[in-house]
């Protein structure tokens, strides 16, 4: 269960360098420069060898662990989950990692190899013990992304829309939130609110890192097992990024929801770790390198 | 008067802060929606009641889902509005 490759570890320097804040600026997208501050400054990290999932954990594997604990997940537990609807982000009853949409999932072949979704920090961790893993650190997760040397994504600096499950892949290219609502409206007529996730490893290996993790870029959003902080308390953010630190847990990665600059290698986001999930959001484990192969 | 700060995802550019006659929490969110409709589908049902789903902080002090209801905003202090899925 959950194929790994070896990370050699290193010294990197995470986060973006001061040409990627500029270039996001001069870019035809929504949000303002200083929305991306939080990647900023860049500080040297140095990481142990260790093993990360090639992949995100499947809905497949997540049934296996279930089987075998009965683990329940909070979205059970409350009795609902979040998912983008007809007008706006809402919590929608029955909604879990079997039935995304709160509905069965009917019509998506070998739906078990698709990226589990509605999974809180905490039934992340839960798998992940089971399964003798743990979440990766950020650290980790960004060096498996795009090795020691800075990328902006995991195959070079050259967006590429088939090598990654965003909303660009689904819309072709978006510079705005109504491009992507009418897309999201289309979608949304036609199979409700199915998240749009592919199997793991369909845009591989061109869309993999140079380590060969695959979906590194979209697909599901990630849970990291790194509390939120800044890279540096000089950091320029924005207000509301700066009241989760030290609250929320990271979140790497982007999503099948995402425009091209939300799934780069540097970019990130932070998730409520209180028992919150949502539908595109999913993880992927880690274990130390000293504790052997997989 | 209170000070609501909003993410800038949700304003994308445009002004996060915003002045709000003190009051319940209910009231501030309600009225805030009135006075930013744009915002209005983020902030409140289809009933006009504060939805839920988003994370809020008075002075930095998180107030739980279950204390909301009850919970007062005095004037001076800043109401932050957070998403559950924060940053991007």
């Amino acid at each position: 269960m959950g194929e790994m490759v070896r990370i050699p570890g290193g010294t990197f320097r995470q986060g973006s360098p001061p040409w990627v804040l500029d270039w996001l600026e001069g870019e035809d997208q929504a949000f303002p420069g200083k929305w991306f501050g939080d990647e900023a400054p860049q500080r040297t990290e140095t990481v142990a060898p260790f093993w990360m999932d090639r992949y995100p954990v499947t809905v497949g594997e997540y049934a296996e662990f279930v089987d075998a604990t009965g683990y329940r997940t909070d979205a059970e537990r409350l009795g609902h989950g979040m998912v983008y609807g007809s007008r706006y982000w809402e919590e929608r009853p029955g909604a879990t990692w079997r039935t995304p949409s709160g509905e069965p999932v009917v019509g998506v072949e070998d739906y078990h190899r698709h990226p589990v979704v509605h999974i809180s920090f905490g039934d992340a961790v839960a798998y992940a013990g089971w399964a003798g893993k743990r979440l990766p650190t950020e650290a980790e997760w960004e060096l498996a992304a795009r090795g020691t040397g800075f990328r902006l994504w995991p195959w070079g600096d050259d967006w590429k829309p088939d090598l990654a499950n965003t909303a660009e892949y689904h819309a072709g290219a978006l510079r705005s939130p109504d491009q992507w609502r009418r897309w999201w409206d289309t979608v949304h007529s036609r199979t409700g609110p199915m998240p749009q996730t592919s199997g793991v490893g369909d845009f591989g290996p061109d869309g993999d890192s140079v380590h060969g993790c695959s979906d590194m870029a979209g697909n599901v959003y990630e849970w990291n097992a790194t509390l939120a902080g800044l890279y540096d308390e000089s950091a320029e953010c924005d207000a509301t990024l700066r009241t989760v630190m030290g609250r929320y847990r990271v979140i790497r990665g982007g999503s099948w929801m995402n425009f091209r600059y939300q799934v780069r290698c540097s970019e990130r986001m932070y998730g409520d770790p209180g028992g919150w999930s949502n539908f595109a959001t999913g993880f992927r484990c880690a274990r130390d390198a000293e504790e052997g192969g997989p | 008067m209170v000070t609501v700060v909003l993410s800038s995802a949700w304003t994308q550019g445009r002004r996060s802060e915003f002045e709000v006659a003190e009051g319940s929490l209910r009231e501030v969110l309600r009225a805030l929606a009135e006075n930013q409709p744009d915002y209005r589908h983020r902030l409140l049902d289809g009933s006009g009641e504060p939805l839920e789903y988003f994370n809020v902080y008075v002075d930095d002090e998180f107030i739980p889902r279950r204390d909301r209801s009850r919970a007062r905003v005095r004037p001076g202090t800043t109401v932050t509005i957070v998403p559950p899925l924060a940053g991007g």
